[in-house]
């Protein structure tokens, strides 16, 4: 027998999923607009930012009105709250993508500085640690979860590198200092998705598990 | 259109108001309950509906109830039809003392079904519906008193929708249950709202919170607050409501 709580844990479940693969698509089309220079693209991504907004409040009532007339216990209960932090990281996530896009837009029209390789592998490292999250939650698999975590250390390192490449830019040559800087804004935004990735990995083996893995609390992680 | 409209009803035992002014309305198809200390006058308020109160001597009513937008208090309303229409199940539950089969059997000998294949298909599909058949199939024949108090309480539900009714009345179903028992009747009460318009008076401000889409506060005989149960129990608007449901009073 499926009970009417478990209907609405999946009903809540079902749109969560929906945020994520909006998140995930915000932050491949951001850095797609960026690499191409595509003013439209850029565009859309800011636009599409709203529905993330938008679903952000309708999961955030929808888990409040299941924790007051469901009132959910052990497990239930802890997706209802790891939901209701994962929505604010998917919420966020959409907003850095917009960082990303208004890059694109203040730099439109002016030469590239360099080709752009770094920045989109971190977008798919960012992409694929969310979706690892998310098959984590599907499965109930922690040890899936447990995978991502420390993940973002190859973020931060892609960070790094490409400040000090973008440094060597501007140095030789001010003319190139927007449009570096405009990189090292969309290369800070992604770094930060990928701390919000983290804490999704983080939330969902609390969900599946029920052990705090943040800040080192417990084994596994290197904090946020 | 709404299914039972309460109008400015008053009802009084020997002169004493024990509900007063009540205006409420309750959508189709919905589950109300009922909530609010002892003696503030859910029970009065729901034995008005099905007009269960009549019985009682020296007692004042006024205002009115419609269903379905007819007035079940004007003289020429069929009151033998609104008990079929209306059916009640109450806190001790009550089988007779007869097998599990005749318990439901008859109600509908009673309304006027003779047909034997028709009784055994509704008893089957009553007890289906209430979670019981499996349960109870291969004992049928056997009095019904031998079955646990859950089972006994939705027994008295299979026997209340075999008659087909429109509404179901409530009082304290479950509050004589253990947890699981508990759990089985308010599941069956989020199932049978498709079929049925439920009120359901209850003691438990949780269980009221989990089974029903409406709340209704009752306080000293007066309608405090009505609303989404979901509102109710996040951002009520009285404050008698909110100290009410967060344990101050009552
Ligand atoms: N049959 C009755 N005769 C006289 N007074 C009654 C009768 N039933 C209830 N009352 C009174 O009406 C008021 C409301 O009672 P009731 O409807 O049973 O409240 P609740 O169900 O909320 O506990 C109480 O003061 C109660 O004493
Ligand atoms: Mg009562």
């Amino acid at each position: 027998m499926i009970t009417h709580l478990e209907q609405e844990l999946e009903a809540v479940k079902t749109r969560i999923f929906e945020m994520s693969d909006l998140a995930m698509e915000a932050i491949a089309r951001s850095v797609e607009s960026l690499k191409k220079g595509d003013v439209r693209l850029a565009e859309r991504v800011i636009q599409g930012d709203s529905e993330l907004d938008r679903l952000e409040i309708a999961i955030d009532e929808e888990c409040v009105r299941v924790l007051v007339t469901k009132q959910p216990a052990a497990k239930d209960l802890r997706l209802v709250t790891a939901f209701l932090k994962i929505n604010t990281d998917l919420e966020r996530i959409g907003d850095l993508a917009t960082v990303v896009a208004k890059e694109t837009i203040r730099m439109a029209g002016k030469p590239p500085v360099k080709p752009l390789v770094d920045i989109p592998r971190m977008a798919v490292l960012c992409a694929e640690m969310i979706k690892e999250s998310f098959l984590a939650i599907a499965e109930r698999d922690a040890a899936r979860a447990r995978g991502v975590i420390g993940r973002d250390r190859e973020i931060d390192e892609l960070n790094m590198q490409i400040y000090r490449e973008l440094f060597s830019y501007m140095a030789e040559n001010p003319h190139s200092i927007s449009p570096a800087l405009s990189l090292i804004m969309a290369s800070k935004a992604l770094e930060r998705i990928g701390d919000h990735a983290t804490n999704i990995a983080e939330r969902a083996i609390y969900y599946i598990e029920g052990v705090d893995v943040r800040h080192g609390a417990h084994e596994g992680s290197e904090g946020e | 259109m709404d299914k039972i409209t309460s109008v400015n009803l008053t009802f009084s035992y020997g002169g004493v108001p024990a509900i007063k002014n009540i205006n409420l309305t309750v959508e189709p198809n919905t589950v109300m309950a009922l909530i609010g200390p002892s003696g503030c006058g859910k029970s009065t308020f729901l034995r008005c509906i099905n007009r269960m109160n009549d019985i009682i001597p020296n007692i004042g009513i006024d205002g009115d109830i419609l269903i379905d937008n007819e007035s079940i208090y004007h003289r020429d309303f069929d009151v033998t039809g609104l008990r079929r229409r209306v059916g009640m199940v109450f806190q001790k539950s009550n089988p007779f003392p007869k097998s599990i089969f005749e318990n439901i059997a008859y109600g509908l000998r009673i309304n006027g079904i003779k047909n034997t294949y028709e009784i055994e298909r509704t008893v089957e599909q009553s007890l289906k519906r209430t979670a019981l058949w499996d349960e109870v199939k291969d004992r049928l024949d056997q009095s019904a008193l031998g079955l646990s108090g859950g089972q006994q309480q939705r027994l008295c539900i299979a026997r209340t929708i075999a008659v087909a009714p429109e509404i179901i009345l409530m009082d304290e179903p479950a509050s004589a249950l253990d947890p699981l028992s508990t759990q089985k009747i308010e599941e069956l009460i989020q199932d049978l709202k498709q079929n049925y318009t439920i009120i359901i008076v209850t003691h438990n401000m949780q269980q009221a919170a989990r089974v029903s889409d409406h709340t209704a506060f009752f306080y000293l005989g007066e309608l405090i607050e009505v609303n989404r149960t979901d509102m109710i129990f996040t951002k009520p608007d009285n404050e008698m409501t909110e100290n009410y449901i967060t344990g101050k009073f009552g």
